[in-house]
């Protein structure tokens, strides 16, 4: 009896669980969706290939999106430049010396170059892997129509490649999103440049003409508008891009570049011309006032071609840009919390005429907030916590203020966007929509061509000067000097100044507290460092230089 | 009576010095034919003999190469154990718990009263813990709780009550001398008129009581036990409070002529922590840091008052308006059904179901956190056990052979949701009534589930020869439901041997020797501890609403790289060991060496973007070492009826070091960088850049300082001091970036750890001291480095030492790297059993008065508050000491037990 119960006890225990064992470590997910199931409509396809590409162009963590967060694409655009700072203030802003190293161009030291590449080709394996969604979605529904989203997803491909070409110099170029070592390696900044412009060129035809700024089916989509932007961004800076020793001072000559744009054969300024003219043709204007592009219902600006849309809802991208300019003191008056950081530079203020009082640029008043500031809605002085009115000195800024009188309180500060009353955690989540590309800078874009081309006068004028009559600015010749000057006046915290600055071969010239550097001379500083963890994989040499 | 039908590998030599004279108490079988390899067994008596409110706190320091790290937190004080020392990079470094039989974690312990405690055995080798697999590869503690005893009814009651305060603060500079230093540097000085200790503002002193009552007895063939306890602890931070109430049952029956015996137990218990603790370092920072002139005093809004320069802290009184409540709900139960087949079978089938719940209600109000925070979560576990163990056990003349086949199965369900808002416009409700926000973000909310399983059948051989030679031949195979198809299983034998000297006949002579033992054993240990569920699967999660387009649709995207190869990381381990007695058992020594590589450790890898989609990648590559010796030694010197002195002591040296980081990942090269940083200093001016100072570095211990180094002060011109950082790779200038002007200065793991316990009786009266020492480790000042910096100035107050030393510096260098090494009276307790006349003899069979003293003091070189900091758990705390310490307490408590 005993031995028949061990037996029979043991062998059923023993066969129940090696029978159910391989089904009882299988593990299926009931909180998360298996990849190859979420494919499979057009609307779960655009949803979860392409979505998830337009959720990360803005983002919320440091180092992700093309602008609203620290550490990013924005960051190393603008506080590497003439244009803005963030000074060491005390304790405040000194974090290891990083923004010091970014002003001075002391790139190796800044550690976020690598994170913003890590983001920018996140970006461009999702859209790889985006294409081959379609791809094997198309194979299975033979009778649908994909060439629009396939443009879609290459169009936003070229964007990222962009920002990353114009970052880091050479960058790899591969279809897929699971490149093998040979199609990682690192391509010259020319071959790269070029890549893009073809990408741009073919998507262009299957996108609709759509203000992607504005609320409808393509809010915050690429549509061909976006594309021809990005198009005349990429080919007006020709000679940078098609330069693949920047280290030795010489440029091509972008005027003997030759593309083809509707069918004709046009130099590169022609061409840039050309895309202005086709973006002039679709509706675009610019805005009433300067300050309607960035309002909190500027989506409504006829002026806006490609932004990140926001919302205080829904929307898990952030605005930090102007939460970490603001002294305490003013952004705790406006409902905010404030970082107390990033200000303009001495030659912004110049640039701006703040010295000249009322002769001052009228968008200085809208650009940044100095002197004594007050609350918006109240009209109340924003004060210190001693009482003291604040009042904010913009031209004591410097590198460091530690132990100076105006440590909290030199530099003048980011407004430009309204800042809304109802914003939520700490002010960066917001209804403005951030700008991304805009009417005025496509204006000052066909004027440089022109310029460039050899094509001063009246027609180029007239460009420069409507920008400047939207704001009530005296004429101006077009230069180039005016243009660049221009651009910064207009375009100020919109993160184009490097990219300026560098086609106008500037960005290593020495300014107010940025002596010009050996490696500034040497020119590798035109360019950031590669990430070493993609160097490794790819076996491919960091820029000179680093 | 017979607890266990498998060979469980203990036995009551080893450490247990104290519990001796007990040794026939202990239910523990000293029976077991393997009980040659002697895992460290701490017995009810050593539990109960300190006033211990934490059974983790009962065995630290009693046994060699388990390191207990007291984490600081407050009243709900969670502990990092590890048992000799860290053999994971990324996880799966906490010992299994195992409380009869039912697996289970810290926290499970933490919640158990400790008067509950029958043992506690702690298994190290690989032989000893093969019996649990993969989950006890980082060491095995098994808990027994009391169980019935045959025919005396009895009722225990064991109650405390106790006061805790703060015996130590920082010194920082009073509203006088801050006055004084801001004046003196010019900078803009609020001053309310106040003079305020900000530490002292937000400390109170705690009072603490424990109840506990056990009810036990039985019959011949049954017995049961059952047992409330309650726990009411106050924190010395202000509205800090945790609150216990624990219920434990176990019965036991035997049937059909002892055919079969049946266990059932029982145990549940609910615990409230409730704290204004949100975030440990903004408190202390804040309670520092804070200017001494504001008041204590609400402002005429109700509020507090402000101060936007120290904008990295806030007002200490407005962080007390915090609150969090943590509320665990646990329930397990469990039962075996043991079958005394043949006098050679024994089948036995064991089932476990636990419920753990934590709930989580937090609001932070406005005057903290823009807009205000309420959150609300639930974390629920269901685990499932199940075994099945067959044992064939027979004695052939002179051998014993014993035979063992197991089959497991375990399932662990973990569900749970979260839900945030935030735009709260007043303070007046908000933890239980969330909805008092107005707003509720998209990343606010969310739900989960995930069950990963485990199945494991394992087979071993026991031979023994006489007493005299043992051998143990185990073969185990782990499966788990984490790994993708064709890496689930893993294969983990291990072999030990034992040779009982003292039993061979020519050691009869010697007379001076009362037993020397021998053993050594080898074993594979499988680790999946890092690995999360779906880690191997290409799978989507909700990632967010992308605003595009007219509809709002949520996207699903991978959010992390898959890596479908992962599988078990392997640590193959050896150790030998000798154990001897002497002079009829009054002294008592054992000494042990284990050494054990971690190999395909898993390690999460920065990868290149691309080929990778994300920069982070977990996979097996790397290997680790992990050596260390251990020696125990106990003396009973002197044993008379009156008088009895027993010194305990145990030296753990322990020896750490990282072989590779690197290997080829399909065809790409990982490896971790030569450098890469564990631990940063956080604060104002600390965000980033080179703010690093521990690091993981291939060929050095795990956790290492990689520091700037400082020659001493230099003039910064101002009249002030910066530090004057040496040129160390003779460039030419100073660049204090990895790679350049840093070196390796130290480690932030103890080399060497000693627990020594020294228990004195005269009489009925008893006192014992436990003293617990770290040496050859270093300390991380951030604190200092931090308060000593006169730029902070107005914003965040400093040192009362800092305006002499006019350091204007934050750079991190090792000028603030102290030396870690340090002596710590651990309690005291004073024992009193009193006498009982003979009419309350009638009545009551025991009653025992305690006081105990916790932290007695410290003896150490750290300038810092303690030197008892994290040094073993590798996290983001690791060997820094940054403005997070709680501070050092001090508790009394006095005690009764009394059993009728």
């Amino acid at each position: 009896m005993k031995r028949f119960i061990i037996y029979s006890l043991t062998s059923l225990a023993a066969v129940l669980m090696l029978a159910s064992c391989e089904k009882f470590l299988e593990d299926n997910p009931t909180d998360r969706l298996p990849e190859d199931e979420a494919y499979n409509t057009q609307n779960d396809l655009w949803n979860n290939a392409l979505g998830s590409i337009y959720l990360n162009i803005g983002g919320n963590a440091p180092s992700q999106g093309l602008q609203g967060t620290a550490r990013g694409v924005w960051d190393l655009n603008t506080f590497s430049t003439d244009e803005a700072m963030i000074p060491t203030r005390g304790a405040d802003w000194y974090d290891g010396g990083i923004w010091q190293n970014l002003f001075l161009h002391r790139f190796g030291n800044v550690d976020f170059t690598g994170d913003t590449w890590n983001y920018l080709f996140k970006e461009v394996l999702a859209c790889n892997r985006a294409l081959e969604r379609i791809d094997a979605y198309a194979h299975s529904h033979p009778g649908e129509d994909l060439n629009e989203m396939r443009a879609e997803a290459s169009a936003l491909r070229a964007m990222f490649l962009f920002y990353a070409m114009d970052l880091y110099g050479r960058v790899p170029l591969f279809m897929s999103s699971t490149p093998t070592v040979e199609e990682m390696k690192l391509q010259n900044r020319s071959v790269a440049f070029r890549h893009i412009v073809d990408e741009l060129q073919a998507a262009e035809g299957y996108l609709p003409v759509v203000h992607s700024s504005q609320l409808g089916a393509y809010y915050g989509r690429m549509t061909r508008d976006v594309v021809d932007f990005l198009l005349a961004k990429v080919l007006l800076n020709a000679e940078v891009y098609a330069d693949d020793d920047w280290t030795d001072d010489q440029r091509p000559d972008a005027s003997a570049m030759k593309w083809t744009v509707d069918d004709e054969i046009l130099n590169t300024w022609e061409a840039v011309e050309r895309y202005c003219v086709i973006i002039g043709s679709c509706g675009y204007a610019l805005a009433d006032e300067f300050k309607d592009n960035f309002d909190i219902s500027n989506e409504e600006s006829p002026e806006l071609i490609f932004t990140i849309p926001m919302d205080i809802y829904n929307c898990t991208n952030r605005f930090t840009q102007q939460f970490r300019s603001l002294h305490y003191n003013h952004a705790a008056a406006l409902g905010l919390n404030g970082e107390n950081g990033p200000c303009a530079t001495i030659e912004a203020m110049k640039a701006f005429g703040y010295e000249k009082g009322v002769d001052a640029d009228a968008r200085l008043f809208w650009t940044y907030f100095y002197d004594q500031v007050f609350n918006d809605r109240t009209g109340a002085t924003v004060t210190l916590d001693d009482g003291s009115p604040l009042i904010y000195y913009p031209l004591a800024v410097k590198l460091d203020l530690s132990n100076d009188p105006y440590e909290k309180t030199a530099g003048a500060r980011m407004y430009k966007y309204e800042v809304d009353q109802a914003a939520m955690s700490d002010g960066q989540l917001r209804r403005n929509d951030i700008v991304l590309f805009r009417y005025a800078d496509v204006l000052l874009m066909q004027c440089e061509a022109m310029l460039r081309d050899g094509r001063a006068g009246v027609a180029a004028d007239a460009l420069l000067n409507q920008v400047r009559a939207r704001v009530m600015m005296p004429a101006r010749t077009a230069t180039l000097d005016n243009v660049l000057e221009e651009r910064m006046l207009e375009l100020a915290w919109e993160g184009w100044r490097r990219n300026d600055l560098i086609r106008f071969g500037l960005f290593t010239r020495p300014y107010t507290d940025r002596p010009q550097t050996d490696a500034d001379r040497h020119g590798y500083t035109l360019v950031f460092p590669i990430p070493g963890e993609t160097l490794t994989a790819c076996g491919s040499a960091q820029n000179p230089g680093y | 009576m017979k607890t266990c039908l498998y060979l469980r590998c203990v036995t009551v030599v080893g450490l247990l010095w104290t519990a001796l004279p007990m040794l026939s108490q202990a239910l523990v079988p000293p029976d077991s034919t393997a009980r040659l390899l002697s895992p460290t067994v701490v017995t009810a008596e050593v539990v109960s003999q300190h006033q211990v409110t934490n059974p983790l706190e009962a065995i630290n320091g009693r046994v060699a190469g388990v390191t207990i790290q007291k984490s600081n937190n407050g009243a709900a004080a969670m502990n990092a154990v590890r048992v000799r020392g860290t053999t994971s990079v990324t996880g799966g470094n906490d010992p299994l718990i195992i409380v009869d039989g039912v697996f289970g974690d810290l926290n499970t312990l933490s919640s158990i009263y400790p008067s509950d405690i029958e043992s506690f055995t702690v298994l190290k080798d690989a032989s000893e813990t093969a019996q649990y697999g993969s989950r006890g590869a980082s060491g095995v503690i098994e808990v027994v709780t009391k169980k019935g005893a045959a025919h005396r009814a009895t009722v225990t009651y064991n109650g405390s009550l106790g006061v805790s305060h703060v015996s130590k603060n920082l010194k920082m500079l009073n509203a006088a001398g801050y006055r004084e230093a801001v004046r003196a540097q010019g900078g803009m000085l609020i001053d309310k008129g106040y003079n305020t200790d900000w530490q002292k503002a937000i400390q109170q002193t705690a009072f603490l009581q424990d109840h506990h009552v056990a009810f036990m007895g039985g019959g011949d063939r049954s017995g049961y036990r059952v047992s409330l306890g309650y726990m009411d602890h106050d924190g010395v931070i202000l509205h800090d409070k945790l609150r216990n109430l624990t219920s434990n049952m176990n019965m036991h029956q035997r049937m059909f002529d002892d055919l079969l015996t049946i266990e059932v137990g029982m145990f549940g218990n609910v615990q409230k922590d409730m704290t204004a603790v949100y975030d440990v370092q903004k408190t202390f920072y804040s309670a520092q840091a804070w200017n001494p002139t504001f008041g204590t005093e609400r402002n005429s809004t109700g509020g507090w008052d402000g101060f936007t320069y120290a904008n990295q802290i806030n007002h200490p009184l407005a962080l007390m308006d915090s609150r969090t409540q943590d509320k665990t709900t646990h329930l397990s139960t469990h039962a075996k059904l043991t079958f005394d087949l043949t006098p050679n079978w024994k089948l036995s089938f064991f089932g476990a179901f636990s419920h753990n719940e934590v709930e989580i209600a937090q609001f932070l109000p406005t005057s903290i956190w823009s807009g205000g925070k309420g959150y609300r979560s639930s974390a629920k576990t269901e685990s499932w056990l199940g075994n099945a163990i067959l044992t064939w056990d027979k004695m052939l003349g002179l051998n014993h052979i014993n035979v063992m086949g197991l089959a497991e199965v375990e399932r662990n369900v973990h569900t749970g949701f979260y839900t945030t808002t935030t735009g709260f416009s007043n303070n007046a409700i908000g933890i239980d009534a969330i909805q008092a926000g107005s707003v509720t973000l998209w990343e606010g909310t969310g739900s989960y589930r995930n069950a990963p399983s485990l199945a494991s059948f394992m087979s071993r051989v026991n031979y023994d020869y006489d007493n005299r030679y043992s051998l143990t031949v185990a073969a185990r195979a782990d499966g788990s439901s984490k790994f993708a198809s064709g890496n689930k299983w893993g294969f983990f034998p291990s072999v030990s041997a034992a040779w009982n000297i003292g039993h061979e006949a020519f050691m009869s002579d010697v007379q001076w020797l009362d037993d020397l033992k021998w053993s050594i054993g080898y074993g594979l240990a499988g680790n999946q501890g890092a690995v999360d569920s779906y880690m191997a699967q290409n799978v989507l999660t909700p990632a967010g609403i992308p605003l595009v387009g007219e509809k709002l649709a949520v996207t699903l995207d991978a959010l992390l790289n898959a890596n479908p190869d992962l599988k078990w990381e392997v640590k193959r381990s050896f150790n030998t060991g000798v154990s001897a007695a002497f002079l009829g058992n009054r002294i008592i020594a054992s000494l042990d060496f284990y050494t054990s590589k971690t190999t395909d450790m898993l390690y999460l890898y920065n990868v290149g973007v691309p080929p990778f989609s994300y920069n982070k990648l977990l996979d097996n590559l790397g290997s680790m070492r992990n050596s260390g010796v251990e020696l125990a030694l106990g003396l009973s010197p002197l044993t008379t009826r009156d008088m009895e002195l027993n010194i305990n002591a145990n030296v753990a040296y322990q020896y750490n070091k990282l072989l590779s980081l690197s290997g080829y990942y399909n065809d790409f090269w990982l490896e971790a960088p030569g450098e890469v940083d564990l631990v940063n200093l956080n604060g104002a001016g600390f965000h980033g850049g080179n703010n690093h100072i521990v690091y993981q570095m291939v060929g050095q211990p795990l956790g290492v300082f990689y520091l700037p180094h400082c020659t001493g002060l230099k003039s910064d011109g101002r009249g002030g001091y910066v530090y004057q950082i040496a040129d160390l790779d003779n460039s030419g200038d100073i660049n204090i970036a990895n790679g350049k002007d840093r070196q390796v200065c130290g480690q932030a793991m103890p080399k060497v750890l000693l627990g020594s316990n020294i228990n004195f009786r005269f009489k009925q009266w008893d006192v014992t001291v436990q003293i617990n020492g770290a040496f050859g480790h270093k300390i991380y000042n951030g604190t200092a480095l931090t308060y000593m910096n006169m730029n902070s100035l107005p914003g965040y107050n400093v040192l009362a030492d800092a305006p002499a030393q006019a350091i204007n510096d934050q750079t991190a260098t090792d000028y603030w790297l102290e030396r870690g090494d340090y002596v710590d009276f651990d309690y005291l307790t004073l024992g009193w059993n009193v006498p009982l006349g003979k009419t309350l003899a009638s009545t009551i069979s025991r009653l025992r008065l305690a006081l105990t003293i916790d932290e007695l003091g410290t003896i150490t070189g750290y300038s810092g508050l303690t030197p008892i900091i994290n040094s073993s758990s590798v996290n983001g705390t690791l060997g820094v000491d940054d403005k997070n310490i709680y501070p050092v307490t001090r508790s009394y408590y006095l005690g009764v037990t009394v059993t009728f």
